[in-house]
């Protein structure tokens, strides 16, 4: 009573929203207190302030206050005795629908906002006030009743778009929302990033009504004929992160590659740029740091390129950007770009290059990095298959025992227990290790030179020679032959040879049945039969999957593809 | 000496032949309850009887202990447990001292979805229930059910399907879309070639027939805004319900006082949307998703629990391992309780809204079930979104409710007593 009370003497004093010297210092107490977690204080302090003047601010402060102690409908009060006396305060009105939908009061704050509305009648700010207020609780379907509301009361929905967007995105209309949201853009290009976010929880279905909406300005439904504006650039990189959000960047680079080269251009790549990488898209980020450098060109952004193209197993493009890239800062291009340089042939296999560069790099690189560099250059020899001379260069490096180096040339000699001692120590294995761990610990064969050529022939990207050597190799290894056998029929999957995948296959899941890789087998087995079109052939492997592995984590792949087979319910 | 080989003889024989039944649980202990349901069917298929043990551990089903019913079952990823003749026994205790029953399932029902021939699996959840679950039907269109005897079905399910002739009013914002187009011009030509002149003449002659497939003894179950249609529908025989852009007539304007409610299943007193630019049929639905202004927020519904001895029909409609499941949105989400009928049996329901969610009721020889709303695992569904993957829904209690229909006409007769 003594609260009420005290807001009705108060109320005298509201005639200003400026806020006095002695409001400014009861909201800084307030502040003060608010930090300190000191509410009560905090409450008190406020209510000062607004009863000083300072009425937005103070009721402001009190709808903090209250919502961290959950006395939302105590604001309510202040409101009651402050609304009457500001009735067209947006600031008061925001404070009074926000407390009334976190509520959960939707017809106590409906009815307040068409008292908003009464008050202003040909004002925007109810409308999207109110309107964002539901959005932030997800209240899309009534965002709707809104805007409606607002284009029959303000003859047009101008300054709402954005609200627009948000609320057709929340009700799942995606591709109306991606049209809306292309008018923002196009008006303001800074809520690019509040348009990949809303729209990119659109499903698989929408996702193409939603780039064409983007791009055309037309939804497929609209009989319009007058072609739309052309998308801006902030409608292109809208489109653009969306498909890296959906995993297709290659498709947004193209949409973003196809504008004239001008700085805003340049900036926008640059950007698209650093999201490709964060997406780990390296074959498109080198694309976009080669555009980048044809722009604008400069050393930095050619070497960018190259590490990207080689991230994404390209040697030869990145051989091509680093040597394209021009003159750069020297201490940089001896920290990077002649590192990358020798890394790119290294991959290529291009063994005396990598020598006779480095060679001519040395005074520059110094006497460390050099011997740190010999790693490069045994890359370089194992990759054109030359063991002995990977042992040469590497002649004067210092490696252990557990060095990946190391162990790689063990496994090309067969020598199975230092390569098992080595690899299984790298920090990061990436897939080649993993795959070669995969055999080293499944084997108790202390050397095996016919698996050696094997991985080493693999190694030099000569797939062909692998299989046959991993298949052979099979012959050898009783205990890893599985192992052996699916790893020939991989790579035979992997190149579209289905038949000779098939037979590989085969051999796991009959010759092996208790092993491991006797699932994946039938799984594979099902899936050449299917594409050979023996739909039955693949039902019974499937099956057999099921019954015979039930606790294969295969298993609920093989129910999807067996329900994928079946023939139509329908009679 | 002798007996005690003898014992432990019979004992051996007794472990050797193992179980004689499988219970397949239908509580949270089942890894997929929707191909729980494939599995019987197919067993019913195979002339292998079943029981449904209604109300017991969240509808269980008892099947005998086959390789082929163990087989499917483990192919479809479906949880089963051997069951002894001891442990049966006890089961069958239980359930006789309980609110809970045994029903016998004797033979496959012959089913038929009512969909457009190039509909995709997908268009319907029911369509998409039964695919994945295993379940065979034939798919009718209005010529088989104009020229064919329907009494060749036992259980007939209709969708979206708008049987005022008004293609739900998606006119309003469709009309150019090739799909709608397309729809519309196929309905025509098939009007057409049934001596009508129009949409809505055709579509009430379909529900025509389908009331007569109920009369008769037949099974129907509706979803979606199939059920307030096929209502209004029945109820306007010979009276103009549909807009001018249907029949190139306006509606007749008494034509809530003429509606004949007596021939419809489920409704009455139902007042119809006359403005032709709101896209609602009338005031059954409760939630009227397509009118932004009178929308309703989605919450949740509850099943009613019903005595499984006395009204065994109503509690095998609810068998579900969730009581409470949310609401999900159609073209008819939910029903008035104001327009029900006194005889219709509400079986799910919105706790203190004035709707109801799932109804039940008999027809001359045969019974009825309606279901509002589209895909209960896509509360939201709006045209052109994409279908429902039902593999990462395996336990959807929302689809349990439309397989139970299924099943059900498959229950021994002299069990349906309401």
């Amino acid at each position: 009573m003594r609260g009420l009370l005290g807001w009705l003497l108060l109320g005298g004093a509201l005639a200003a929203q400026e806020a006095a010297p002695a409001g400014a210092a009861a909201l800084s107490r307030g502040l003060d207190a608010e930090n300190g977690n000191r509410a009560r204080e905090a409450v008190t302090a406020y209510r000062e302030a607004i009863a000083a003047g300072a009425v937005v601010q103070g009721v402001l402060g009190l709808e903090r206050v209250f919502s961290l102690t959950m006395q939302e409908d105590s604001v309510l009060a202040a409101l009651d005795t402050l609304l009457p006396r500001f009735p067209g305060e947006s600031a008061l009105r925001g404070v009074q629908l926000r407390a009334l939908v976190s509520l959960g009061r939707p017809r106590a704050a409906d009815a307040a906002f068409r008292a908003w509305c009464a008050t202003r009648p040909s004002d925007l700010a109810p409308y999207r006030d109110y309107a964002r207020i539901l959005l932030f609780n997800n209240r899309a379907a009534a965002v709707d009743t809104v805007l409606r509301d607002a284009a029959t009361a303000l003859g047009s929905l101008q300054g709402l778009a954005l609200e627009l967007a948000q609320m057709r995105a929340g009700l799942g209309r995606w591709e109306e929302s991606a049209l809306a949201w292309r008018t923002v853009v196009q008006d303001e290009a800074y809520y690019e990033s509040a348009a990949v976010f809303s729209l990119t929880p659109a499903p698989v279905g929408a996702r193409d009504a939603v780039r064409a909406a983007l791009m055309t300005g037309r939804g497929t439904a609209s009989s319009a004929t007058a072609a739309a504006s052309p998308p801006t650039i902030g409608v292109r990189q809208v489109r653009a992160l969306l498909d890296v959000a959906w995993g297709s960047p290659r498709d947004g680079w193209t949409v973003l590659a196809a504008v004239p080269v001008t700085d805003t251009a340049v900036v926008v790549w640059r950007q698209f740029g650093e999201e490709v990488e964060r997406a780990q898209a390296w074959g498109v980020a080198r694309d976009v740091w080669a555009a980048v450098h044809r722009a604008r060109p400069e050393a930095s952004d050619a070497w960018r390129g190259a590490q990207a193209a080689l991230r994404a197993g390209d040697a030869t493009g990145a051989l091509t950007l680093v040597r394209g890239a021009g003159v750069g800062d020297s201490t940089t291009r001896v920290d990077v770009a002649v590192p990358l340089e020798l890394e790119a042939l290294a991959r290529l296999g291009r063994g005396a290059e990598v020598t006779a560069r480095l060679a001519a790099e040395s005074a520059a690189l110094g006497p460390d990095r050099v011997r740190l560099m010999q790693r490069v250059v045994a890359w370089a020899w194992i990759r054109a298959g030359d063991v002995p001379r990977a042992r040469a260069a590497l002649a004067g490096a210092t490696l252990d025992a557990e060095d990946e180096v190391a162990g790689w040339l063990a496994l090309y000699e067969g020598d199975l227990v230092a390569a098992r001692q080595a690899l299984r120590h790298v920090p990061t294995p990436e897939q080649d290790v993993v795959r070669a761990l995969a055999l080293l610990n499944r084997t108790t064969v202390p050397r095996a030179p016919a698996v050696g050529a094997a991985f080493l022939a693999l190694g030099r990207a000569d797939t062909t020679d692998a299989v046959r050597r991993f298949e052979s190799a099979a012959a050898d290894l009783p205990d890893a032959a599985p192992v052996l056998l699916a790893m020939a029929a991989r790579l035979e999957t992997g190149r579209g040879a289905d038949a000779r995948a098939r037979r590989l296959w085969q051999r796991v899941a009959v010759e092996h049945a208790a092993a491991p890789e006797a699932a994946e087998a039938h799984l594979e087995w099902a899936r050449g039969l299917r594409r050979a079109g023996d739909g039955d052939g693949a039902r019974e492997h499937l099956e057999h999957l099921i019954l015979t592995y039930p606790g294969s984590a295969l298993v609920p792949q093989a129910r999807r593809e067996l329900d994928a087979l079946r023939p139509g319910v329908a009679a | 000496m002798i007996l005690r080989v003898l014992l432990i003889g019979l004992l051996l024989v007794g472990r050797a032949v193992g179980a004689q039944h499988l219970l397949l649980p239908m509580d949270e202990a089942q890894a997929n309850h929707l191909k729980a349901y494939g599995v019987v069917f197919g067993a019913l298929v195979d002339n292998v009887r079943s029981e449904w043990l209604i109300n017991y551990r969240g509808g269980a089903f008892l099947v005998p202990d086959l390789p082929s019913v163990r087989r499917a079952a483990a192919l479809a990823g479906v949880t089963s447990e051997p069951v002894d003749a001891g442990t049966l026994a006890t089961m069958r205790r239980e359930i006789a001292e309980g609110n809970m029953d045994a029903v016998p399932l004797e033979r496959a029902p012959r089913i038929a979805v009512y969909t457009p021939p190039d509909a995709p699996p997908w268009d319907d959840a029911v369509t998409l229930a039964l695919s994945y679950a295993g379940i065979k039907y034939a798919k009718i269109w209005d010529d088989t059910v104009l020229a064919t005897d329907l009494a060749q079905f036992d259980w007939i399910h209709l969708f979206h399907e708008d049987f005022t002739g008004q293609q739900n009013k998606l006119h309003l914002g469709f009309r150019d879309a090739p799909w709608f187009v397309q729809a519309r011009e196929r309905d025509l030509a098939m009007a057409r070639g049934h001596g009508l002149a129009d949409i809505p003449t055709l579509k009430k002659a379909v529900a025509e027939k389908l009331r007569a497939f109920v009369e008769r003894g037949g099974f129907l179950f509706a979803m979606c805004g199939a059920t307030e249609t096929l209502e209004l529908a029945l109820a306007a025989a010979g009276i103009d319900i549909a807009g001018p852009y249907a029949d190139g007539s306006p509606l007749d304007p008494a034509a809530d006082a003429k509606l004949a409610w007596d021939r419809s299943f489920a409704f009455q007193g139902a007042r119809l949307e006359f403005a032709p630019g709101i896209n609602a049929m009338s005031d059954i639905d409760g939630h009227q998703v397509n009118v932004p202004a009178r929308r309703q927020p989605l919450g949740t519904f509850s099943l009613f629990g019903f005595s499984a001895k006395f009204d065994p029909v109503p509690t095998m409609l609810v068998q579900n391992h969730r009581a409470v499941m949310p609401d999900f949105y159609g073209v008819t989400t939910s029903f008035t309780r104001r327009t029900l009928k006194p005889g219709a049996t509400v079986l799910a329901q919105e706790e203190g809204a004035p709707w109801v969610k799932y109804l039940h009721g008999s027809y001359g020889r045969g019974s009825w079930t309606y279901l509002g709303g589209h895909d209960p695992e896509d509360p939201q569904h709006n045209i052109g979104a994409p279908p429902t993957d039902l593999a990462l829904h395996p336990n959807s209690p929302g689809y349990r409710l439309i397989l139970n229909n299924v099943l059900f006409p498959a229950a021994k007769k002299k069990t349906l007593k309401t």
